[in-house]
């Protein structure tokens, strides 16, 4: 009996067949409370608009508003990757790394830094102010040709050294918007290490363009909007004549004067680390 | 002796096997020890020499400890278990177990930012053991509570072993014993008499029978709770002295047998314990389904295993409100301490709550509405009613004392009174002097105290020369005493006498008038007859007074006169007036039903009294409101047979203890249902059939949620069964005060009335508290909703989820305990139970939808402020998850071409977590401040003048500071330091939450019953 009683009342809360209702309204009620919050909502939707639009205008199309987290840039290698195991005598091993680089290079071809970027002073910073309200736009950029990278350029050896067991890496600064990576005329530079352990394995290293340098020229960088073919700096690294068929874990990390250490935390703030292992046996 | 107590042992052990219900029904039938009454035998030289020291030892060590053992309570640990236990807990348990899988496998696999979820599942289970701590310390408090009331003064028994007495502990008697009580002793354990010397027994605690109950060798009925000569554990001797064998110890005794009945019936759920739990199931719910949804959404959208039960964790932390208990907890024991200041003891806080939906209040009438002392209520003299002062201060007003005839009657009540203060008193004020005497002798004598002066000295000066007192025995209701007079020279005796009106009267030839002697004419007898009468039909107990100046020649001085044989003069006397006396009704008793009345509860009044007593002070307090009539009142006034009065014009009813037996469930429930006023009187004081438990079963039956008041041991079950069992904290028993769920501290019936009213108040606030908390929850889900279905990066973490809900909100939540009621809440009809639940479905609606989504807004528009601030525009944020996510780019570009590291892209996510947490903040002060009312505007309210409240939204703001900005916070709860301008992002949000807000209560009080009303109201 009782049971019965539930079973239906169960039933009515989803369709009272007697008073027409579908859970618990009829379909005015529904009709009724649905056009609230449709016009609710649209008020709040309205609203957001509204406050996003008004936060829209006070951005700047060149610059953030603000730079907090990006007070030390991040480095980062081509190819990419944590660890790189290439066997000299496995073609397949280290082929697509030299596609990324062809690929990753072919931005720096002399030819096309000529044709979009200008030549420009080295040695000091190319600051392109505005004057007052007018956008000094588009920015020109410094030509940074591939040539610089030398042995790594990929021009000689179009293995980039991986065939003969002295692979070539390319390291590259994060751009930051206005930074300025030295004072008083230094350069960053890059220098790279192995980690304790591997201290004597490592070898000889070579950087491109000599000293491992980045050039003050290239910055400060001015956003993709107003400097359209900016061309990062690079720095290549080749290692001469390191350990065979062991892992060896390098860390290369950017010298300069004006930039901040990074967080412990950040594994690639002004550093990058990666694993390094060259077979040589078939 | 001991085969018979074999058989018993038997018999009990039957029973502990038959289920509780069964048990219950058992002693409703029959309470059958009669078998032991009638197996008297009795062996003299045993009668002397009791039992043998080893003998009971032997016993004791069969039986165990003559006392009462506390009803079974569940273990500690299991206790506790439950606390871990419940719905919301276990779902987090399971949340914890989806963290640490994921860690493990996060762990295994390298990944950065693994211990995030290690740190969230420590932080889960923190969260749960806390909260369960927390409860199980409530709990362990309230226990405590009750443990605090039983008295640790061990009781002792002069009992007689090896032919020896002995005073020992009454803990170590055993069955068999030989026991000797006398007046002033508590009944060591149920004994059969086998001597007794005018022993008189209070059964009050056992069966509410104030009468005292004389106790005798005979049996005298099959009943062991009518027969003379069995006296119960925990009733009290008052005088008089006799010797006993024990025929029953500890639990198996009469009162042990009710204790462990009344434990056996089920402790009713509390309504808000219902409301919480339906609620908590309804959440739990609503969160597993929403998760699931996600979970299987994200498997369908192409997210492997691990990151759907991650976001179906996510989702369950951020749905369930963790909080939530924890502030029901506290915003209870507030409540209930601020009752415990006015004599409310809650020992179940939910049953504060209760309190405040009673609708049928059940009360004691002695001691409750009732002062619980008989007192001078009216005089009559002169032909004329004078009514006395009965006011528990002496406050009232007093008659006209300057008649002649007054000084001769409170000489007669003075004088013809056994009764005699207790000395070294004199500093405490009349009423509450201690006296020695029957009830209604004590109310005579501290009526003439008051109003002669000392009469300790008035009888040193009115020497009295013989006594004859009431004898019930020779079924003499009357008593009298000769004395000389003050003044030496006058040599007459005086004779006073008073008793039972009508036999006074036959006694007198002539009366008091005026001071003049008159004689008894027809026209006074007539007199007398009404006023008699009148007293009578007011419900006071009326005795009649006398006296008359014996012949100085028949008897003079030294006169021997002999009270057995009455050799002086008994009739033929001087009628002085009569005095009754009734237990008058606390001065605050109408006051408090009336306030019932009007807050729509109805009291419904039991007591032992004569039905007419039992009107007379029902209508005196109010319980019976003028112009009501009974139905035999209709009958009397149009003088038709009580038959043919139609049931239902009659308000009032006054049902009878024999009346109620006869009457089936259905009647009483039609009863109770058509008659407003109830008053049931003359109960049987037997517990099986407990008149207060049926009347709770019944109005139970009709929907109603029944507070029943109580002190008397067999009240206990009736405490247990009620939704709201009340104690009395001074005349209440060991074992009513553990059935019940609060104890009055000072017997006070206008107590239960501040407690309904602080009921109520807990229930709005409860209300607007939970509809606060649970507002929040729709801000902490839609970042999830949003993450997973647009891909944005992360906008709020469960962790600091954990810290909206367990840390900053925490505080203002309790503080709305500590509103004000907006409305006189003492004015509207109890809620119903069913209708009118805690958390309804416009509170919901209302709190998710509406406010709820004002702050998701106010969250996204402080979060997109800050993303796009940082270099990232909202668009670009759309579908950036996968790269946001990836641990191995560290040169992601933003809107601007900058590239960003995992690691800074981590903490700019912190950022945002930051940001959405202070949007939440920001709205939620915004919330508070709204749900201060939900009716009137909060400029009627006051925005200060809840003090705590303030105190809790600065004490919000500067735990929100302290998380962004104490250093470490970054690495430990993903806190940021964010820029102070995030924090006046979502204001405009804020002041939109309580501008909507106002408008919605204009409009609840412009249009009541309008759909806005019905639709927004909650």
């Amino acid at each position: 009996m009782a049971k019965d009683a539930e079973k239906s009342t169960w039933k009515d809360t989803i369709w009272n067949p007697s008073t027409r209702e579908f859970c618990g309204r009829t379909a005015s009620s529904w009709g009724l409370i649905l056009l609230f919050y449709l016009v609710f909502y649209i008020f709040l939707a309205g609203m957001f608009c509204l406050t996003m639009y008004v936060m829209l205008q006070t951005l700047d199309d060149h610059k953030p508003t603000w730079q907090d987290r990006l007070g030390t840039p991040g480095m980062m290698i081509r190819p990419r990757g944590d660890t790189m195991e290439i066997n000299t005598h496995n073609t397949e091993s280290w082929d697509m790394y030299t596609k990324t680089l062809d690929n990753f290079l072919s931005f720096y071809n002399n030819s096309l830094q000529a044709e979009k970027n200008d030549k420009c002073t080295p040695d000091q910073y190319f600051i392109q102010a505005d004057s007052g309200d007018v956008k000094n736009i588009p920015k020109r950029s410094c030509q940074f040709n591939r040539s610089l990278l030398q042995e790594c350029s990929g021009l000689n050896d179009r293995t980039y050294g991986y065939q003969a067991g002295k692979p070539c890496i390319i390291i590259k600064l994060n751009r930051v918007i206005g930074m300025l990576p030295g004072k008083d005329g230094q350069a960053p530079f890059v220098t790279c290490g192995a980690k304790k352990e591997d201290s004597d394995k490592i070898g000889k290293v070579a950087y491109y363009p000599e000293n491992g340098a980045f050039n003050l020229m290239y910055y400060p960088y001015y956003g993709k909007k107003a400097q359209v073919n900016y061309s990062q700096p690079l720095v290549a690294i080749k290692f001469l004549n390191i350990t065979l068929n062991e892992d060896i874990n390098i860390e290369c990390r950017i010298i300069s004067n004006n930039i901040p250490p990074g967080s412990e935390r950040d594994k690639f703030a002004g550093k990058v680390s990666f694993k390094l292992r060259i077979n040589t046996k078939q | 002796m001991f085969e018979m107590n074999g058989e018993v042992d038997v018999k009990m052990k039957k029973k502990k096997k038959i289920k509780k219900k069964d048990r219950l029904e058992g002693m409703k039938k029959e309470m059958d020890i009669v078998s032991v009454i009638h197996k008297t035998r009795r062996r003299e030289s045993w009668r002397e020499y009791g039992l043998t020291s080893s003998k009971a030892a032997e016993v004791l060590e069969r039986d165990g400890p003559n006392e009462l053992l506390p009803p079974k309570g569940t273990p500690e640990y299991v206790k506790f278990a439950r606390q871990l236990a419940g719905g919301l807990q276990c779902l987090m348990w399971v949340a914890a177990v989806i963290c640490f899988i994921a860690f493990g496998i996060e762990f295994s696999r390298g990944t950065l930012g693994c211990f995030d979820d290690l740190y969230l599942a420590i932080t889960l289970i923190t969260v749960v053991v806390v909260t369960g701590c927390f409860g199980y310390y409530q709990e362990f408090k309230s226990t405590n509570i009750i443990a605090s009331f039983k008295n640790l003064v061990p009781q002792q028994a002069l009992v007689i072993r090896d032919g020896q007495k002995n005073q020992i502990n009454a803990m170590d008697l055993v069955v068999g014993d030989l026991v000797e009580i006398k007046g002033g002793d508590r009944v060591p354990a149920d004994i059969r008499i086998i001597f007794a010397q005018g022993c008189k027994v209070d059964n009050s605690s056992l069966t509410g029978e104030s009468e005292p109950q004389s106790k005798t060798p005979e049996c005298t009925h099959e009943n062991p709770l009518e027969t003379k000569n069995i006296a119960f554990f925990s009733t009290t001797c008052l005088e008089g002295v006799a010797t006993g064998t024990v025929i029953n110890t500890g639990d198996r005794t009469i009162i042990g047998r009710i204790a462990s009945l009344a434990s056996g019936v089920g402790n009713e759920k509390t309504p808000i314990a219902i409301e919480i739990e339906h609620f908590v199931d309804i959440i739990a719910g609503l969160a597993i389904f929403f998760g699931f949804t996600f979970f299987v959404v994200a498997m369908f959208i192409g997210y492997a295993f691990l990151e759907a039960m991650i976001f179906f964790m996510a989702i369950v932390v951020a749905y369930v409100p963790e909080g939530l208990l924890a502030t029901v907890t506290v915003c209870l024991s507030l409540t209930a301490k601020r009752l415990a200041r006015k004599n409310c003891v809650v020992k179940n806080l939910e049953a504060v709550e209760t309190l405040g939906s009673t609708s049928v209040i059940c009360s004691d009438k002695t001691g409750t509405l009732t002062q619980n002392r008989m007192t001078v209520a009216h005089l009559w003299f002169d032909n004329v009613i004078h009514a006395a002062d009965t006011t528990e201060d002496q406050s009232g007003q007093s008659f006209d004392q300057s008649s002649e005839t007054w000084r001769s009657l409170a000489r007669v009540a003075g004088l013809c009174n056994r009764a005699i203060f207790k000395p070294n008193q004199e500093s405490l004020p009349i009423p509450r002097r201690i006296v020695v005497g029957d009830a209604s002798e004590t109310a005579l004598l501290k009526f003439t105290e008051l109003a002669i002066g000392n009469m300790m000295e008035y009888r040193e000066r009115f020497k009295k020369v013989v006594e004859v007192p009431f004898n019930s025995t020779n079924k003499n209701t009357l008593m009298l005493s000769v004395h000389e007079l003050e003044d030496p020279m006058d040599l007459r005796y005086l004779l006073v006498m008073k008793g039972a009106p009508e036999r006074i009267l036959e006694r007198c030839s002539t009366i008091l008038i005026k001071g003049q002697e008159m004689p008894l004419e027809e026209q006074w007898r007539e007199a007398f007859q009404t006023a008699y009468m009148d007293l009578g039909s007011l419900g006071e107990r009326v005795l009649g007074f006398c006296h008359i100046y014996l012949n100085e020649n028949e008897f003079p001085r030294g006169y021997k006169f002999d009270s057995d044989e009455m050799n002086f003069t008994t009739s033929g006397l001087c009628f002085a007036g009569l005095i009754s006396m009734i237990d008058p009704p606390r001065a605050t008793v109408p006051d408090a039903v009336m306030k019932c009345r009007t807050a729509g509860i109805r009291v419904v009044m039991v007591t032992g009294d004569h039905p007419i007593t039992a009107r007379a002070i029902a209508a005196n307090v109010g319980i019976i409101t003028e112009g009501s009539e009974t139905v035999e009142d209709i009958a009397t006034r149009k003088r038709i047979p009580v038959e043919q009065v139609n049931r239902r014009d009659a308000r009032a009813c006054v049902i009878s203890g024999g009346q109620l037996k006869d009457m089936s469930s259905e009647e009483l429930d039609e009863a109770l249902r058509s008659h407003p006023e109830m008053v049931f009187a003359r109960t049987s004081p037997q517990p099986p059939s407990s008149p207060p438990l049926i009347i709770v079963e019944s109005c139970q039956r009709l929907g109603s949620i029944v507070a029943v008041t109580g002190d008397g041991v067999n009240d206990s079950p009736a405490l247990k069964k009620a939704d709201i069992g009340i104690a009395m904290g001074i005349a209440g028993s060991d074992a009513a005060k553990n059935a019940a769920d609060m104890i009055l501290l000072d017997d006070n019936f206008a107590s239960i009335v501040t407690g309904v009213e602080q009921g109520r108040l807990i229930f709005d606030n409860l209300k607007k508290s939970i509809a606060y908390t649970l507002t929040k929850n729709i801000p902490e889900l839609t970042p999830y909703l949003i993450y997973i279905t647009v891909s944005v990066p992360l906008p709020l973490g469960c962790i600091t989820i954990l810290m909206i809900e367990l840390a900053t909100d925490i505080f203002p939540s309790v503080s709305l305990a500590y509103e004000k009621a907006e409305s006189d809440i003492m004015h509207l009809k109890p809620r119903n139970p069913r209708k009118d639940r805690l958390v309804n479905e416009s509170l919901a609606a209302y709190s998710y939808f509406q406010i709820g989504a004002i702050q998701s807004f106010a969250g996204f528009t402080d979060y997109f402020t800050a993303m796009a601030q940082e270099g990232w525009y909202p668009l670009l944020c759309v579908g950036l998850r996968s790269h946001w996510e990836n641990v191995h780019l560290q040169d992601l570009q933003d809107s601007y071409g900058q590239e960003w590291t995992y690691a800074q892209r981590l903490y700019q996510q912190y950022t945002c977590y930051t940001v959405f947490f202070i949007s939440i903040e920001i709205c939620q002060i915004a919330d508070v401040l709204i749900r201060k009312t939900r009716r009137l505007s909060i400029f009627q309210q006051g925005f200060f003048r809840n003090k705590v409240l303030v105190s809790a939204i600065v004490f919000q703001l500067l735990l929100g500071n302290l998380l962004c900005y104490c250093p470490g916070m970054p690495n430990i709860f993903n806190f940021m330091p964010i820029r102070g301008q995030w924090w006046f992002v979502p204001i405009p949000y804020g002041i939109l939450i309580f501008v909507y807000d106002e408008i919605r209560k204009l409009g609840v009080r412009r249009h009541p019953g309008s759909w806005w009303d019905q639709e927004l109201y909650y």
